[in-house]
């Protein structure tokens, strides 16, 4: 069966280089997630896959396959029309990542008309949103974007990514925005869309500890290459890459205060 | 307490502009008519604000006047803001050879001195200039020639909104280019665009005034603002009759109302 994503790409901003020839392959119905730190090149690649780091002055090389379909090599027309349909994308902050000004509504209508002609059924919009736990109410369609709250206009950005059922949700640090409680109801969410829908997920991600548990599969991304890739288990119990043990180490193991 | 003060305002230029818009109504003379027996005469009685050397009447003129300065100094306002709107597109565009050219056009635009300008052109218009060709001519010199600065700022504006993150995720949604300009940038652009157009308006109503003063502006016997306060350079017009002051009055009242709307207006923002 092929890979719903495959890839193998190098990213530079001008000259200077971001990622060198990252790996990753992603099944169908899988949750990988990438895990780096900040700097690590993690957003770039995320933009590298959408073939949308040329608009933030960046370059590409390599393969990236999506449904056995080369990427880089489509025009602009043909790329837009897989965007939003086949590969959703959830970036990480609702208060940069939403149009305040914009109505809710008009955000759905605008998603939907990327990919289909004139406007859904009825109770489309209703439907969808409550499957992201939001009101599908015609009071919640009406308000603006930027009178929502953080953890609402998150749950509407993954609305808008699964909108059109893409094979692939592209999670860039979806939860760093939201506290605690809102974060782990969010990480269900995508754990239940992905089971429901069968949508294959790539975390990227800075938080080791929130995704692990939901993945099949981790990748850590450190200065710009994949240093080591393994099953949850492995990473936490054998990590072998100085940098994963120095990241696993890091995790606090007990919450508590030491009683001396 | 700014809620009052706004409405004052509102209220102050809202009478200033019904005043303007009906003045071949409440005017009680043609703004050109010349009574040569009453020269110089004193207010009240007939004339209610006096009349100026050749006997015509300063409340008509000065009615008529705000009519012309109120109507033209906006309609500048918008030509400035459309203009700026137009080249701003290619200016802000990716491609760098456009967006130097606009940004080298701009800076060339801002750094010419303008006042000499007007004064050439004016020298070169014949002296029998139609009185409205010259308002219109002033006041389209002013609209032309005022697009560099919202040019610089809508430029800087659309650099901006296309890093925005609500863009990248419009694009990754798979928007078509002109749908993400249109639904999502505009809103954006709109506001930017209203807030040069409420910026210039004032500054043009000062300008035109300033150029009347040099007597550039709009030309005799059609009053403006600026041609009327003109007389304020003989001070002797003023000890007999201080009703010479009355459109500068009218000018600084208005200006403080506009000004007091802005900024109770970024108050609100």
């Amino acid at each position: 069966m092929i890979p719903v994503l495959e890839f193998n790409i190098s990213a530079r901003y001008g000259a200077r280089a971001v990622l060198h020839g990252v790996r990753g392959s992603i099944a169908a119905g899988e949750i990988v997630s990438l895990v780096g730190l900040s700097g690590s090149g993690k957003s770039t690649l995320a933009l590298a896959l959408l073939r949308l780091l040329d608009y933030r002055g960046g370059s590409v090389t390599g393969t990236i396959l999506l449904e056995g379909r080369e990427l880089t090599t489509l025009s602009s027309k043909e790329i837009r029309a897989i965007r939003g349909r086949r590969i959703g994308y959830v970036p990480q902050s609702p208060a940069s990542a939403l149009n305040g000004k914009l109505k809710v509504r008009t955000l759905l209508d605008e998603t939907w008309r990327a990919h289909r002609a004139g406007r859904p059924d009825g109770d489309f919009y209703s439907g969808l949103l409550e499957r992201v736990q939001l009101p599908g109410t015609t009071d919640f369609v009406q308000r603006r974007s930027g009178e929502l709250s953080t953890g609402q206009g998150q749950r509407l950005l993954i609305a808008l990514a699964i909108m059109h059922q893409p094979a692939l949700l592209l999670a860039d640090e979806p939860t760093s925005a939201l506290d605690a409680i809102t974060q782990a109801a969010v990480l269900r969410l995508f754990e239940d869309l992905n089971r429901r829908l069968g949508t294959a997920i790539l975390f990227i991600s800075h938080d080791l500890l929130s995704v692990a548990s939901l993945s099949q599969r981790v990748d850590i991304l450190h200065e710009g290459r994949v240093v080591e890739s393994g099953t949850p288990a492995d990473i936490f119990l054998h990590p072998r890459h100085p940098f994963t043990r120095d990241l696993v180490a890091a995790m606090p193991r007990d919450p508590l205060p030491r009683e001396s | 307490m700014k809620s009052t003060a706004r409405k004052l305002a509102l209220a102050i230029l809202l009478a200033v502009a019904l005043c303007a818009l009906f003045a071949p109504q409440i005017a009680p003379f043609p703004y050109d008519q010349q009574f040569r027996d009453a020269p110089h005469a004193a207010p009240g009685g007939r004339f209610l604000m006096g009349t100026d050397d050749i006997g015509r009447d300063r409340l008509s003129r000065l009615l008529y006047a705000t009519r012309v300065s109120l109507l033209l100094a906006p309609s500048a306002a918008l030509v400035s803001v459309l203009l700026a709107l137009l080249i701003s597109i290619p200016g802000a565009s990716r491609w760098r050879a456009s967006a130097h050219a606009i940004s080298g056009l701009t800076s060339i635009c801002l750094s010419l001195p303008w006042l000499f300008l007007f004064i050439i052109l004016r020298a070169e218009l014949p002296l029998n200039t139609a009185p409205l060709a010259s308002a219109l001519l002033t006041f389209g010199l002013m609209g032309i020639a005022g697009w560099a600065w919202p040019a610089r700022v809508f430029t800087a504006s659309i650099r901006e909104i296309r890093q925005s993150g609500w863009i990248l995720q419009a694009r990754a949604a798979g928007l078509r280019g002109w749908r993400i300009a249109l639904v999502h940038g505009w809103p954006h652009l709109r506001q930017i665009a209203a807030a040069q157009f409420r910026i210039l308006v004032p500054a043009y109503i000062l300008s035109e005034a300033s150029l009347g003063l040099l007597g550039l502006g709009v030309a005799d016997p059609l009053p403006s603002w600026g041609n009327l306060l003109q007389e304020l350079q003989h001070p002797d017009t003023v000890r007999s009759n201080p009703w010479v002051l009355a459109p500068l009055g009218l000018l600084i009242t208005v200006m403080v109302c506009l000004e007091s709307l802005q900024a109770s207006g970024k108050a609100a923002v």
